[in-house]
């Protein structure tokens, strides 16, 4: 027995340095930014503080705020009905109410603006059929509420996602349970289900906050400022980057603090899901409720969905004549291309880290782990510059090339800045399965290598694909890396998108909008293939 | 047997990262422009001359800062910017070299002309005033001060001060009247804002369409744009309003106005072709192109501006120094922070 557990502990230690060494790398532009923070320290950060900062963070707050309870509201209870009942349509709602996470926000902001503004649709017929009613329609849209809600349209699936698998996944046993004691549906769900799957809610929400720290091109448009907002204003328009890495720490510090936050609170609700527990049975709705359901599922699906959609293709046969087929061929192209690559190498990180975390169990690579995760709470940005400066300053004056601007360097930033996405699904899938499995693999001799490849990946498998779409799908909508650090004549979907719509030119960007969506569909219909299998395996 | 593939296919991948390679007869640009007619531009050039353009496209901060750190390794031969402001400040910071061929020098009219010989503009647009038809008598507007006038009160549209056309109009008011002039003016202006600013400059002029404002400060080319739109309710919206060129008085500076320009890089390593390429954007044939598709004005004195855009008629336009639109940046994004322009 000793033997064995001495040869795991010399094996692993390969591992574990082989794991430093990349955690090294992925931390590298980070740690350049700290540094410049020591060596250059900004001169503007309380002359932001005195005059706009505290206006901005404000702003976030309340951005975030809005745009939380919407995602709550449109996700969590079409969650919990297509978790629990059956009815007609439930198969189709469980299919399309991820759908809005392929359209990018800046996409559903600039869309809604201009079907909700005075040329748009609505008003135009309000004023030509109904004169009396359009003037109470014709008002300022561009609110900052306005934009928690459309937001909350394009973000909510993280949080349907997350409490989807977590109310399927709790079995019957509680719900049994609780209706035994006498508890009513509503009070068994405030009461038992939500304290539950809070873990898993609050982990979609995460995800949900990082978005809006990191929302770029619609806020831009609404005229609201935000943090980020703040540091792009001490980067570009004062010209000191030593205040704008300054403002990305301390928006560090702030994830950070809700990270912990997260950890200490989940940590007291140690619960592992009862896989043995029997399936739950849906329960059949009776007529009253069924209008309720309806709307409930279907208004998310609508908003968030259908709407942009028809208003996108309604301009892609309004510009039809003015398409180029080849640029979107070529484009369509280099999104799939750059954000599979980069996806992959992502999953592949991951995994890695994670079952390092799995099998080592020193303090060490938990915190690694974490640390390696703060790349998304990074405005895209100042990833990129992070690069630039390690890039041209270090790498340089070894190999005097120029890096930038390749593949590699693109590439790399959208590992740092993704990692976390494509951690989530992985960990949480790894956390769900037993040590008992490790336990037994080492006892057949399995080496860290062949324990990963026979037994982790096939079970696995589910959330690997899942782990690898959603990442895809974040790459493919992603616009201040690729802008950064672009080689040379390289347009993806995204940039060609936002450079049409910043010029105010909205029709000709539907194309290749339409193109982001097709595919981000595609891709989530087949995870939604993918869970449903992994709901009937476990 | 797996292991060969593997290798084989990161050798595979390995390659095709790299950057295309390098041949001589191309010219590398960073460009802040992003109209779809700078692309039929490269294309009619290399169809001409057979140099191969490649382009990428950010935000003009970005790019410079991209610039300073490559350094003498970069690959950009060509600065494109829609600032002046932001070529000063590339010029600042020695990332910039003369540029001057007898050529261009007959390309460009002497007025646009950088005093310093560092970048070469390509186009220009004025920051003009609209109004609604309804609602305002041409007869009431004159200057861009006079919209600090409390007669505008709830009557005034603007977009966010982070945009660039707005840091250089202030840059503009800060070197002609002096900074505290400015800052009076600044918080007259937002006194009158009848909504935060927001949007884009189309927006503010559908905002005046809509009934919400009644004047907006906007770009001329958004104008043209609007009113070449196929949608017809933009179009409505369009003729809704009018154009206003503010300072034309007796003896007034003119209206404010900004270029897009060329800089040429201090270590372009494919200098004589980005030469070429000036000279062919200044010319003529390009600039004819230019004036039809984006609605700006051309720097070719022969060259006569869309139809459009010349039914607002010939304006006076401010003779200032435009590299002071970059000097002054600094000072004008304190005043709008100060003095609260959103």
């Amino acid at each position: 027995m000793e033997i064995i557990k001495n040869y795991f502990i010399v094996e692993n230690k390969r591992w574990i340095i082989v794991s430093l060494l990349i955690a090294f790398f992925l931390l590298l532009p980070i740690v350049i930014l700290f540094i410049k923070l020591f060596s250059d320290p900004g001169k503007n950060f309380f002359y932001l503080w005195n005059t706009v900062l505290i206006d901005y963070t404000f702003n976030t707050f309340y951005l975030i705020l809005i745009t939380s309870l919407f995602t709550l509201l449109f996700g969590l209870f079409p969650a919990w009905i297509i978790s629990n009942y059956r009815f007609i349509g439930r198969n189709f709602y469980d299919l399309v109410l991820f759908l809005p996470l392929a359209i990018p926000s800046y996409i559903m902001g600039f869309t809604y603006i201009d079907i909700l503004s005075f040329t748009g649709p609505i008003q135009s017929f309000l004023r030509n059929n109904f004169p009396w009613l359009a003037s109470y329609f014709n008002i300022d849209y561009l609110q900052i509420e306005t934009l928690g809600v459309l937001l909350g349209l394009a973000l909510y699936p993280y949080v349907y996602t997350a409490a989807r698998v977590a109310f399927s996944l709790l079995g019957s046993n509680y719900i049994d349970l609780s209706k035994s004691l006498g508890l009513s549906t509503i009070k068994s769900f405030y009461k038992i289900i939500l304290p539950l799957s809070r873990p898993a809610i609050f982990s979609g929400l995460f995800l949900v906050f990082m978005e809006v720290l990191n929302e770029y091109g619609a806020v831009k448009y609404f005229g609201i400022n935000t943090y980020t907002t703040g540091i792009f204003k001490a980067w570009f328009s004062l010209g000191d980057i030593g205040t704008a890495i300054q403002l990305s720490c301390l928006l560090l510090l702030v994830v950070f603090f809700f990270f912990v936050l997260e950890k200490i609170s989940s940590s007291k609700t140690n619960f592992f899901y009862e896989t043995n527990s029997p399936v739950q049975k849906l329960l059949y709705v009776n007529k009253d409720k069924l209008f309720l359901f309806h709307l409930v599922c279907s208004i998310p699906f609508i908003l968030g969905f259908f709407i942009p959609l028809i208003f996108i293709v309604n301009n892609v046969f309004q510009t039809y004549s003015s398409i180029d087929f080849v640029r979107l061929f070529t484009l369509s192209f280099n999104t799939i291309f750059v954000s599979s690559l980069s996806s992959f190498i992502i999953i592949i990180v991951a995994l890695f880290f994670l079952f390092i975390e799995k099998i080592s169990k020193t303090k060490i690579n938990t915190i690694i782990s974490h640390l390696i995760s703060l790349g998304y709470a990074i405005p895209g940005a100042v990833i990129g510059l992070g690069l630039i400066m390690l890039f041209s300053n270090i790498i340089d004056s070894f190999f005097s090339v120029s890096l930038i601007g390749s593949f590699y360097v693109l590439i790399y930033a959208y590992v740092i800045r993704f990692l976390a996405v494509g951690k989530s699904p992985i960990k949480s899938s790894l956390e769900k399965h037993p040590e008992s499995y490790d336990d037994t693999g080492k006892n057949l001799g399995l080496g860290p290598f062949k324990l990963l490849q026979k037994i982790h990946l096939p079970i696995n498998k589910f959330a690997l694909i899942s782990a690898f779409i959603l990442t895809f799908i974040d790459i493919m909508k992603e616009l201040p890396i690729t802008l950064i650090l672009r080689p040379f004549n390289f347009d993806t979907l995204a940039t060609q998108t936002y450079e049409f719509a910043i010029e105010e030119m909205l029709p000709l960007s539907s194309a290749y909008s339409l193109s982001i969506i097709i595919i981000g569909s595609m891709l989530l219909l087949f995870l939604k293939n993918v869970i449903n299998k992994q709901l009937n395996v476990s | 047997m797996y292991k060969y593939y593997y290798i084989l296919l990161l050798s595979v991948l390995y390659v095709s990262c790299f950057p295309i390679n390098k041949t001589s007869n191309e010219i590398n640009i960073y460009s802040q422009r992003h109209y779809s007619v700078d692309e039929i531009q490269y294309k009619n050039f290399e169809k001409l001359t057979g140099i191969k353009v490649n382009v990428v496209k950010a935000n003009a901060d970005e790019l410079i800062e991209r610039l300073k750190n490559e350094g003498k390794n970069t690959p950009a031969d060509l600065f494109i910017t829609v600032d002046a402001g932001k070529l000063f400040k590339a010029k600042e910071l020695s990332l910039l070299q003369k540029v001057s061929t007898p050529e261009i020098k007959e390309n460009v009219n002497d007025e646009f002309e950088d005093k310093n010989g560092y970048w070469v503009p390509i186009t220009y647009r004025a920051r003009i005033i609209v109004h609604s038809n309804d609602r305002v008598n041409p007869s009431e507007l004159s200057t861009y001060e006079d919209l600090a006038n409390s007669k505008w009160k709830d009557r005034l549209l603007v977009r966010s001060s982070s945009n660039a056309y707005n840091e250089a109009l202030m840059s503009s008011i800060v070197a002609n009247l002096g900074s505290d002039s400015a800052e009076a003016w600044s918080l007259g202006l937002v006194n009158n804002f009848v909504r935060d600013p927001k949007g884009s400059d189309r927006d503010q002029v559908k905002a005046i369409a809509a009934g919400q404002g009644d004047v907006a400060i906007v770009n001329s080319y958004y104008i043209g744009l609007l009113l070449s739109s196929e949608k017809e309710e933009e179009l409505k919206a369009g003729n809704a309003v009018s154009v206003f060129f503010p300072n034309q008085e007796e003896g007034g500076r003119g209206s404010h106005i900004n270029v897009s320009g060329i800089g040429l890089t201090k270590y372009s390593p494919n200098k004589e072709n980005a030469i070429k390429l000036i000279e062919y954007l200044t010319g003529e044939e390009a600039q004819r192109v230019y004036v039809n598709n984006s609605y700006e004005y051309p720097v070719n004195p022969n060259v006569e501006p869309a139809d459009i855009v010349k039914n607002w008629g010939k304006f006076k336009s401010d003779n200032l120094d435009l590299n002071l639109l970059g000097k002054y940046r600094e000072e004008a994004i304190l005043i709008f922070d100060k003095t609260g322009w959103k």
